[in-house]
């Protein structure tokens, strides 16, 4: 049974010309206790599917349900069950970070111990006595955290947690998302910074205009896209013309004194710059990247039916397929 | 302690406490109270002599504003302000129903208006006491229930309006608005529907729709209980004089009996009044509540 499941899950807004589908027919499968990245920019419906899991917002038509429960109609038993880090959540500005975590205690019958959940978010006692009116964006978001861990959920929907996160804050995020996957806690959560999440998804979905593009593990998406390597090179003279004959040379690009090789393997890189250092090229800086989550998100949320626009519209099918 | 709208109604509560909004409300009120009540005297066109009655119908007169307006601005914001702030995300996280929410939330305001009017006509009580002289007790009972009744009527208006509310503006339209409405529109314009049926303003004697459209207001309700609490006439705040009226017309002649020529209906008898403020406060709430569950927050 997965733990969450949509039907052909829509959400549209007005009518006639000024119809809006935020989300376009959704089905999503996310099994339990895996690591669900969920994908997309800003306003690609990613918010308003969570807000239909939760029961905020109520579909136009079809349907979702949590552990194979109908989200709308068990919405309140469910959420003894599961851990919610809404987006454009407020907590109580008067109200002392602790109150807030004795109160998702008491709320959820648990006997979570506040200063435990305190510690694994990174807030100090200290911290916790003043109130939230003086909190960062950063502190309020690890708090909220914090709530959403109260009780041992099953399933953790988070929306954007690393929104006003430090490089710290988000590190612990991960740390808290991993040790809560390793305890069998099924986490979903959506992100429009990609570089966060690829380090602890399971599988990623992408959604691009309310339509869910590609849904796989982060490796294979990462080959789909080109299991090439990019090699950056600053070189002190001209650019010898032979690059791209090198097997493994994909592409060779340059602009001045700047050479842009991509590969098909890692290794070729090295085998790129040696064959330059004998040539007697003097290589001044090296660079190199490899394929990230961004360059796989690009090719899925780029119209490929404009002009200038990469990939070809084969890669795709392959993907969703 | 579960999830449940008890909870939420203490949370709520203490929220208004330590807010000050609880104590803005009290203070608001006995200060109203204790700046009618001396000058009691002066609220009457004539030269009279002041009885606990008359001290009362004063009050009761000036209450008219006072307790909706109290009420109105504890509770006109209770839903929308959280759905604003996003605090109702934080709530709707945990195991209440929305239902949990509006009740707890009218619980909570109820319980913040009783609390405010319960010390005001305490101090109220002491005063037209030492005043005037000790007021017969049932006429007391019906001056505070009446008053009371009227503040639980636009708590209930007011938390209902903010249940259906999406925005503060919206929330403040729907309930202030109303209230607005209530004091300077209903009048007129039932006497205005009364002369575009008839051809003439309503006279000494007039069709009994009409009086019963003017007691469908709550606030002329609330002035049909005090005024038979007391016996004493608690006239509107404005009064309008659209009734077509003869100077001369005497109290007896002004009775609703002797203006209807003939038998009061059970819907323009006094008690009536008391179904007619519940249904301005528990009718805003099953449509406000209606709406909101059906709402994207």
């Amino acid at each position: 049974m997965p733990v969450i499941e949509t039907h052909d899950l829509t959400k549209q807004y007005g009518s006639g010309d000024e119809r809006l589908v935020a989300v376009d027919g959704l089905n999503l499968r996310i099994r339990r206790g895996e690591v669900f990245g969920f994908l997309g920019p800003n306003g690609a419906g990613k918010s308003t599917t969570i807000d239909m899991l939760l029961d905020y917002a109520r579909p136009t038509s079809g349907s979702a349900t949590m552990l194979g429960r109908d989200v709308h109609e068990a919405s309140e038993s469910l959420r003894h069950q599961v851990g919610v880090l809404p987006e454009g959540l407020g907590l109580y500005d008067r109200l002392p970070g602790r109150r807030h975590l004795d109160f998702a205690i008491e709320w959820k019958d648990a006997d979570d111990d506040p200063d435990d959940v305190l510690d694994r978010v990174g807030l100090s006692t200290a911290d916790a006595a003043r109130t939230v009116g003086e909190y960062s964006k950063g502190m309020q978001q690890r708090l909220a955290l914090g709530m959403a861990l109260v009780g041992d959920p099953d399933l953790l929907v988070l929306d954007e947690p690393s929104s006003g996160l430090d490089p710290l804050g988000i590190r612990r995020m991960r740390n808290v998302v991993r040790e809560e996957a390793a305890s069998g806690t099924t986490v979903f959560f959506s992100s429009h910074v990609l570089g966060q999440v690829e380090a602890v998804c399971d599988r990623v979905g992408i959604l691009s205009d309310g339509r869910l593009v590609a849904v796989d593990d982060v490796e294979t998406l990462r080959e789909t896209v080109g299991s090439g390597s990019e090699l950056r090179l600053r070189l002190a003279d001209e650019v010898p013309t032979d690059v791209a004959d090198l097997e493994g040379v994909e592409s060779v690009e340059t602009a001045g004194s700047l050479l842009r090789v991509t590969t098909s393997t890692p290794r070729t890189k090295a085998l790129v710059v040696a064959h330059l250092v004998n040539a007697g090229v003097e290589v001044l800086d090296v660079d190199s990247e490899e394929p990230s989550l961004e360059d796989v998100f690009a090719a899925y949320t780029t119209d490929r039916t404009s002009p200038g626009a990469e990939g070809d519209s084969s890669t795709e099918r392959e993907v969703v397929a | 302690m579960t999830a449940t709208w008890v909870g939420l109604a203490r949370k709520d509560f203490a929220d208004a406490v330590r807010s000050k909004m609880l104590w803005a409300f009290i203070g608001v009120f006995v200060a109203f109270v204790l700046m009618s009540l001396p000058v009691a005297a002066q609220l009457f066109p004539d030269a009279v002599t002041v009885t606990p009655a008359k001290a009362m119908a004063g009050v009761a007169m000036l209450a008219q504003l006072f307790v909706p307006g109290i009420a109105l601005v504890a509770g006109y914001m209770a839903v929308v302000g959280e759905r604003r702030s996003g605090s109702l995300r934080v709530l709707l996280s945990y195991p209440f129903s929305r239902k949990d929410v509006v009740a707890g939330k009218l619980a909570g305001r109820l319980l913040v208006t009783v609390t405010a009017l319960g010390v005001g006509y305490a101090v109220a009580s002491v005063l037209v006491a030492v005043l005037y002289g000790v007021p017969d007790a049932s006429a007391f009972a019906g001056f505070v229930g009446a008053g009371v009744l009227l503040g639980l009527t636009f708590t209930g208006l007011a938390v209902g309006g903010s249940a259906a509310a999406t925005s503060r503006g919206r929330a403040m339209t729907l309930t202030i608005g109303s209230f607005a409405g209530m004091v300077f529109f209903w009048k007129p314009l039932a006497a205005g529907l009364y002369y575009a049926v008839t051809g003439s303003l309503p006279g000494l004697e007039a069709e009994r729709w009409y009086f019963a459209l003017k007691r469908l207001n709550p606030l002329e309700a609330f002035r049909v209980l005090a005024s038979t609490a007391l016996d004493e006439t608690v006239t509107a705040v404005p009064e309008f004089p659209v009734e077509d009226l003869p100077a001369s017309a005497t109290p007896e002649q002004l009775e609703l009996a002797n203006r209807l020529g003939g038998e009061v209906p059970f819907y323009l008898e006094a008690w009536f009044s008391v179904v007619v403020l519940l249904a301005w406060g528990v009718v805003p709430i099953l449509l406000g509540y209606w709406r909101f569950e059906r709402a994207d927050l």
